[in-house]
């Protein structure tokens, strides 16, 4: 079975979980397909994957880094640079932009001062425009630390902010 | 046979080809890019557009993708495919620079061509370009990724059909990236594959950086001599300086693949302490003067002292023509029969190959598409690096391998590895109990089964052993082929060739007849055991002669020096592992190179009618002037042949050709010997070649360096507890052949009971294939 120190990866994984993980990929006959667990669950832990954390998941599953950093970075929902606190997917698909995405992406732009990519000052927000979130009933849509907001317009974005300020603040 | 119609030609081609390969069959060219004959097709690039005017879905097609059909009616320049191709090209060159007037690959780059062929000529595209920042991937291989068009080929290559893992593609649609996790080295002992197999300026060989446009460079056909497989290689070279080598194709060998330690170990050829002249006690001579005095030294020994008085020393690493004019050389002056292999183990193992498995023996190809391989004794990535190639092919068609040997074997595949003393493998192919009767069994349910035969661990005991298994599971449906791993390129060439009576050096040398030795573009320092004993016996002769192009220590030791030249300027012959007649084709003349004449500067305002450092001449004309008889390559062969039936299709052979296999022989009647007693107290003695600087000719290789590993004992860590070692100690290691203090290293994946050590520049000492070795072990420093 792997053995990883543990002093080195406290600050990514809860030590109960890496355990659990580690014993998992020795019982299975495909460790990489743990791949988006593990990152996800060092993202849910540190708020990011860093460098390490790709280094720490090849060295749980038996893989090499790079083959995890395939897998990280193919999927725009493992991060593998700061983020903020809350994390806006912005929906682009045409559902969506059907029902007024571009306006609610202007207001979003311009209310938090920051364009798509970015974070704000205060790091707490993040906008990224995101593929159809399979949420088209309530276009245009928005998802936050996997809660799904919508249909939004600018009045409702701009509630939807000061909550999370307010969540943020607390 | 399937019978189409192309742009209004006919064609009849076997069932299973595409409309691809039967156009490239009539000489039409449609233009491709992520299809290559080895990857095989992915339909990505969406380049080889044609149309299908027959069969139930009629339209434009992917010519990789589709298999040919009956009456299949086919256009590849019609208005509509042509339109196609000209906006994929257009849609590929989006991003791509146009910096072709300086990019490294200008010249022979696949997307220039295929962007011309597409018809794409003007941008359109007048928006921002994606651009990449690049990495650094170590001294061998440069990469430009703002030049990627993501045809994806290099990942295909590097992790699919070479197995690293260390090389990736990342990133998403349009910010797709091909590189590793971090910078650093590519891993992969084939990643310079990745500069013959990137269609454009991505991938290139750092070290050929800006040294030559790819249309100014010398090159021809040749075969590498780094290990016994005989990869078709191209070597280019400029200036008197061998720039590159790049993969030849050879379906039946190498396909268009090579390992780096051909590819970046060429530096031998220009290496700065290369002996360039004649020199005779000291003194610099003409090579006329030289062949003269030489000439005279023989006949005055011979007259004097009897045949046995002068020996004649070949090699296998000197071409076939080179080692039976040698022989010529002896017969002219009335000397006994050369020594042609001065390393009389592998010399037996060689002959075991050319002779008894002859019948039987595999090609690559062979075990590219085999369901059994069984390998034993061999370290492919040090010993033969494209059998490790071929292994994993076998293994990705859903063959198995199964792996006995001591040593920590990688491999970039899938094998079931079992660790076994060299004497317990020994045990194993001489009857092997429960074990050996199963993996009889195994090779003999198998429906295409191969045995791999490492000659310098097996010995020639153990092959004898494999040929019986090999005729043992052999039945009347299909054979069961052995692949002997050789040393040298020319290994087979030189048993072939041998005679009977030709006794080993040593004990000639015992006899105290010989009074003057004659190495050929031999070492027998370096390329034999018992180098101490040979280093005893260099004393009392009254002369050494040595005609060779490496800078080793006999060549120092010299009475008389006659500087050769290695294969790439000569042309010649070698016989590979698997008996085919590979011939290589001279690419440069020799020279002393215009970086070291004149480095970064105007040459020299020098006026001569010769070219600096020329005087080095292929040693098979040295041989030829020394007794009288130039005569052209043609002529030789044709005398070759009447003596040596075996070789006809040397007269026919040609440079870039697959090659012919030598005719088989009859296998020779043997007894076998009982193995011998495990002295008490002994641990086995394990040496292996480096897998770079293992080879000669990678010692004189400076590119190589970064690859090189200090010499160190290994063994198994609880041998080390039980020695009271640990990891990193230093040790002293009694041999036969002397006492030897380096650090130990622990390594679990070796077989208990052995100490295993690399044979390199750094330790030359001992040397790989001398049969069954013991040692003993013990903490050490005491006695330095």
């Amino acid at each position: 079975m792997t053995t990883i120190e543990s002093q080195t990866t406290s600050h990514l994984l809860d030590q109960h979980i890496l355990a659990d993980f580690i014993q998992h990929a020795g019982e299975i006959e495909h460790p990489r397909e743990m791949i988006i667990d593990v990152l996800r669950a060092i993202q849910l832990h540190h708020g990011w994957v860093p460098d390490d954390g790709v280094e720490l998941t090849a060295a749980i599953l038996g893989l090499t880094p790079v083959e995890v950093e395939e897998i990280a970075t193919f999927y725009d929902k493992i991060f593998r640079r700061p983020v903020g606190r809350f994390v806006i997917h912005l929906c682009d698909s045409v559902c969506c932009w059907t029902r007024g995405a571009d306006e609610i992406a202007a207001h979003l732009q311009k209310t938090l001062n920051i364009e798509f990519g970015q974070t704000t000052a205060d790091g707490l927000f993040t906008l990224l425009p995101s593929c159809c979130l399979g949420c088209c009933g309530i276009a245009p849509a928005v998802m936050i630390k996997q809660q799904f907001y919508g249909p939004l317009t600018p009045e409702k974005v701009d509630e939807l902010i000061a909550t999370l300020r307010q969540e943020g603040s607390a | 046979m399937l019978t189409l119609t192309i742009d209004n030609q006919t064609i009849s081609i076997p069932a299973g080809k595409t409309i691809l390969e039967a156009a490239e069959a009539l000489g039409i060219m449609v233009p491709h890019f992520c299809y290559h004959k080895e990857l095989g097709a992915v339909g990505s690039c969406r380049m080889c557009a044609v149309t299908v005017h027959t069969g139930p879905m009629p339209g434009v097609k992917m010519a990789c993708l589709i298999a040919v059909e009956d009456g299949m009616v086919v256009t590849t320049g019609d208005e509509t495919v042509a339109t196609f191709r000209e906006r994929v090209g257009e849609w590929l060159m989006l991003n791509h620079p146009h910096d072709c007037p300086v990019c490294d690959e200008g010249g022979e780059c696949q997307l220039q061509e295929m962007t011309i062929s597409s018809g794409h000529g003007i941008r359109r595209y007048q928006g921002g370009k994606g651009t990449y920042t690049n990495q650094d991937l170590g001294p061998f291989i440069a990469q430009e990724m703002n030049r990627c068009i993501q045809c994806y080929r290099c990942a295909r290559t590097y992790k699919d059909y070479c197995g690293g893992r260390d090389f990736g593609v990342m990133g998403s649609r349009n910010r797709v990236f091909f590189g590793r996790f971090k910078d650093g080295m590519l891993e992969s002992d084939f990643s310079g594959n990745l500069v013959d197999l990137c269609p454009t300026g991505v991938f290139t060989d750092r070290t050929f950086r800006f040294k030559s446009r790819a249309w100014d460079l010398e090159q021809a056909d040749s075969v590498c001599p780094q290990c016994g497989v005989g990869c078709a290689t191209i070597p280019g070279g400029r200036l008197r300086e061998l720039q590159r080598v790049r993969s030849g194709d050879n379906p039946l060998v190498n396909t268009t693949f090579i390992c780096d330690r051909g590819r970046f170990g060429s530096g031998y050829a220009n290496h700065p302490e290369r002996p360039r002249q004649a020199r005779q006690e000291d003194q610099v001579v003409s090579v006329p003067a030289a062949l003269t005095a030489l000439e005279t030294q023989i006949r005055a020994t011979v007259k004097q002292h009897g045949p046995e008085a002068v020996l004649l020393v070949g090699s296998d690493r000197a071409s076939l023509e080179t080692n039976w004019l040698l022989q010529r050389t002896a017969k002219h002056f009335g000397c006994r029969v050369p020594v042609l292999n001065a390393h009389r183990q592998r010399h037996q193992t060689a002959q075991m190959a050319a002779f008894d498995l002859s019948e039987r023996l595999a090609s690559l190809q062979d075990i590219r598409s085999s369901d059994l391989v069984l390998v034993c004794g061999v370290d492919p990535l040090a010993e033969a690096p494209l059998l490790a190639l071929a292994l994993r092919q076998a293994v990705r068609k859903g063959g198995r391998v199964v792996l006995y040997d001591p040593r920590p074997v990688e491999l970039p595949c899938d094998a079931d590895r079992v660790a076994v003393s060299p004497l317990a493998l020994q045990e194993l192919l001489a009857d092997g109990g429960v074990e050996g009767r199963h993996l009889r069994d195994l090779l003999s349910q198998a429906k295409n089964p191969m045995i791999v035969a490492g000659a310098d661990l097996l010995g020639l005991a153990g092959l004898q052993n494999i040929q019986k298994w090999a005729e043992k599971t052999s039945n009347k449906e299909r054979p069961c082929l052995v692949y002997p791993v050789l040393a040298g390129p020319n290994s087979f060439g030189t048993a072939l060739l041998s005679l009977p009576e030709q006794d080993d050096l040593l004990t000639r040398l015992a006899s105290g007849k010989v009074k003057m030795l004659v190495c050929v573009d031999a070492d027998p320092l370096l390329e034999a055991p018992e180098g101490e004993r040979f280093a005893a016996a260099l004393t009392r002769l009254e002369q050494l002669v040595v005609l060779d192009y490496l800078p080793t220590s006999l060549s120092r030791h010299a009475n008389l020096f006659i500087p050769t030249c290695p294969p790439v300027e000569d042309s010649g012959t070698f016989i590979n592992n698997e008996g085919r007649l590979r011939r290589f084709q001279r690419v440069l003349k020799p020279g002393l190179s215009l970086a070291r004449t004149a480095p970064g500067e105007h040459p020299p305002r020098e006026f001569s009618l010769d070219t600096p450092g020329s005087d080095p001449q292929p040693a098979v004309l040295l041989l030829q002037r020394l007794i009288g008889q130039e005569q052209p390559l043609t002529e030789v062969h044709r005398q070759l042949v009447l003596e040596q039936p075996r070789l006809a299709a040397l007269v026919s052979l040609k440079a870039g050709e697959a090659g012919v296999r030598v005719a088989p022989a009859v296998a020779r009647p043997h007894s076998l010997d009982p193995l011998p007693e495990q002295p008490a107290q002994t641990l086995e003695l394990v040496v292996t070649p480096a897998r770079y600087g293992g080879d000669l000719f990678s010692r004189y290789a400076p590119k190589l360096e970064p690859r090189k590993r200090p010499p160190c004992f290994y063994l198994h860590p609880d041998e080390l507890q039980a020695h009271g070692l640990k990891d990193g100690d230093a040790a002293v290691v009694e041999t036969d052949f002397g006492s030897f203090t380096l650090p130990v290293r622990s390594q679990p994946d070796m077989a208990l009971g052995c100490v295993l050590v690399e044979n390199s520049e750094a330790f030359p000492q001992l040397i790989p294939g001398a049969g069954l070795g013991y040692c003993v072990i013990s903490a050490g420093g005491a006695n330095e």
